[in-house]
């Protein structure tokens, strides 16, 4: 059994080494992010975790405290690169047990889609991991157009991931940990519905999205979406099919901390969607991915494969 | 076969008169009405809808755009008891076809409280929709557990719905996703402000019902479980999806198989009928919608339709 987790984060070692020499890292001052311990393990740490939890293969993503969409696109472009840079060097060290997913600077459309040229085609990466949004916008405005023509022609895949505190649930009640176990799961909802409303789906039909957190309230919510569709105008300006017609034109990954919503995603969007994912390493992550996986009395073994590697090495082209 | 929803809009005829004669209504400025048509039906138009529909018994609450939580509360104080005295006067013309929810005014709670208090007692109303904020504030804030303790003392149902400016509407106000989405994420957030601000502990016997089928709480609660596994939650003794059985959810999830999560979650005994009439977001056609979903046993359509109401009424017997 082979185990290939999509959603497996780094805190890159460029940037530890800097604030533990007490230098400015690309605009980060020292002191201005807390690093956990399982953060700072070496790739060969994470390695010896890997293997304790039965994960064969991490695609590893520089964390979403990275995306820095905020700032200066020159300053950010060349932060981004240096993380890409490491991520490369844990898959060219380790070719068995890493795979890459690049950071890509959102906040200029032509400096993103360079460094995901450059992560794709020259470090051999997956594709690249980005918030819900880009400092307020969603991925229906036509700037991010040429982004999404770009990955689909590249055949690289959009693994879509908010930006940890920052979802649309904190301004309402920032208590209970609610900004993550609610506000992850809707924000993907909404970018869902950006990608597909905005009629992005149609103009990229080989585009490849995955969706974080098992795409969030995605799948379950999709019947309202569709009414939505049926009874107001303003939902049908960009596509001719209701919403519920897109989710099988999506990824999603299994994090679903549930099995009934892990079924139910499986059953409306299509076995052949559902990758592993378990967000190490995280306090949400899952504790014991692959047993987790194993031991779901309600999928088939042919399923649980599929999710655990074969969905994804089919998607890697391997 | 019998059905009472739970989830039945009115606009009271008050308002429409005054609106229609120029005259300002409790501070609102007369202003060309623009509502929908079967909002300005008479209460017989409204049955010959419902005798149309297969719906026996509406619970009729008066719409969301009356909450004014924003505005001063003696006024809508006042504006909330001639909602109440109207929608009382249908279950008086007609008390086979009508129940009631009343508005309360919630930015004040000592006089949430006793228009509960009247709305129940005198009125026979038999709880009231409120909002799933109040001018910010959600109902994990300490200030709002006297009204818990009263509606819960009082066998009061509180019927969660939103009103206006969901939680998506920062991020878009395209493609109609304020409501479709913002609606069930606006309920998540209210189920885990009583949950997890420990409501629901401080009132056992609490009657909440969460309309749209309680949103996303259901499907997503795996996720506020982990968070609770980890130790986030330590303020409450369970984790949040031991609490899904303590609320009751309306029908209205648009999608069966949401629908066969939400029993399988929540407790077939917690469904009941709602259908968000006269909305376009509403289910065209309700009854025969449940009577036709395959994945529910008969008995579950039943206990959908009215068994469940009617114990939440107390009415069976």
């Amino acid at each position: 059994m082979r185990s290939i987790d999509i959603h497996a984060h780094l805190t890159p070692q460029c940037f530890i080494q800097a604030m533990r020499e007490g230098r400015e890292w690309h605009g980060v001052k020292p002191g201005e992010m807390r690093v956990g311990p399982r953060n700072s393990w070496t790739p060969e740490q994470r390695i010896d975790d890997m293997d304790s939890l039965g994960v064969d293969v991490h695609v590893v993503s520089t964390f979403s405290f990275y995306y820095y969409y905020e700032r200066d696109a020159q300053v950010i472009s060349a932060m981004h690169r240096e993380c890409n840079d490491e991520v490369y060097q844990m898959t060219v060290d380790y070719p068995d047990r890493f795979k890459g997913m690049a950071i890509i600077p959102m906040q200029d459309v032509g400096l993103a889609i360079a460094e995901l040229d450059r992560t794709v085609n020259q470090l051999g990466f997956v594709g690249a991991m980005i918030d819900d949004h880009v400092n307020g916008k969603t991925y229906d405005d036509p700037e991010f157009m040429p982004l999404w023509k770009a990955a689909e022609q590249m055949g690289a895949v959009l693994l879509v991931h908010q930006q940890g505190g920052r979802t649309l649930v904190r301004d309402r009640n920032p208590r209970y940990h609610l900004h993550n176990t609610i506000g992850n799961l809707v924000d993907r909802a909404v970018t869902f519905a950006s990608f597909v409303f905005g009629g992005v789906m149609d103009a990229c039909p080989d585009l490849r999205v995955c969706l974080c957190h098992g795409g969030g309230y995605t799948c379950f919510g999709a019947g309202r979406m569709d009414r939505g569709w049926q009874v107001r105008s303003e939902a049908r300006v960009n596509i001719a099919q209701p919403p519920s017609a897109y989710l099988d034109k999506f990824y999603y990954d299994c994090l679903t901390h549930s099995e009934p919503a892990l079924r139910m995603l499986i059953d409306t969007v299509g076995i052949d969607k559902v990758i592993f994912g378990t967000d190490w390493p995280a306090d949400m992550a899952i504790d014991w991915p692959v047993s987790w996986i194993l031991g779901l009395e309600s999928l088939t073994m042919g399923e649980k494969e599929a999710i655990l590697y074969k969905n994804m090495e089919r998607l890697l082209g391997i | 076969m019998r059905s009472i929803d739970i989830h039945a809009h009115v606009t009271p005829q008050a308002f429409i008169q005054a609106m229609k004669e120029g005259r300002e209504w409790h501070s609102l400025e007369p202003r060309p009405l623009d509502i929908e048509p079967e909002l300005e039906w008479t209460p017989e138009q409204r049955i010959q809808d419902m005798n149309s529909l297969g719906v026996d018994v509406q619970v009729v609450s008066t719409g969301a755009q009356f909450y004014f939580y924003g505005r001063e509360a003696q006024t809508i104080a006042t504006m909330h008891r001639e909602c109440n005295d109207e929608v009382r006067q249908m279950t008086l013309d007609y008390p086979e076809r009508f129940r009631g929810f009343a508005q309360i005014p919630m930015q004040d709670v000592g006089l949430a409280i006793a228009e509960l208090e009247r709305s129940v007692n005198e009125l026979g109303l038999i709880g009231a929709m409120i909002d799933d904020k109040v001018n910010g504030k959600t109902f994990d804030e300490p200030e709002f557990l006297p009204l818990w303790k009263a509606a819960e003392q009082l066998g009061a149902v509180i019927f969660i719905h939103q009103g206006g400016g969901t939680l998506v509407r920062p991020r878009t106000s395209d493609y109609h996703l304020p409501n479709s989405v913002g609606n069930l994420v606006d309920r998540a957030v209210t189920f885990a402000s009583f949950v997890m601000g420990g409501v629901m502990d401080a009132c056992p016997d609490l009657k909440v019902c969460l309309a749209h089928g309680g949103g996303y709480a259901c499907y997503g609660v795996g996720r506020m479980d982990r968070s609770w596994d980890v130790g986030r939650l330590p303020q409450i003794p369970q984790p949040p999806s031991a609490y899904l059985s303590r609320f009751y959810y309306d029908c209205l999830t648009h999608s069966e198989t949401a629908l066969r999560m939400l029993i399988d979650l929540a407790g077939i005994d917690k469904v009941v009928f709602g259908t968000d009439w006269p909305f376009d977001m509403a289910i065209d056609w309700p009854v025969a919608w449940v009577l036709g979903l395959e994945s529910l046993t008969q008995d579950e359509k039943e206990a959908i339709l009215w068994k469940n109401m009617e114990k939440l009424l107390g009415v069976d017997g």
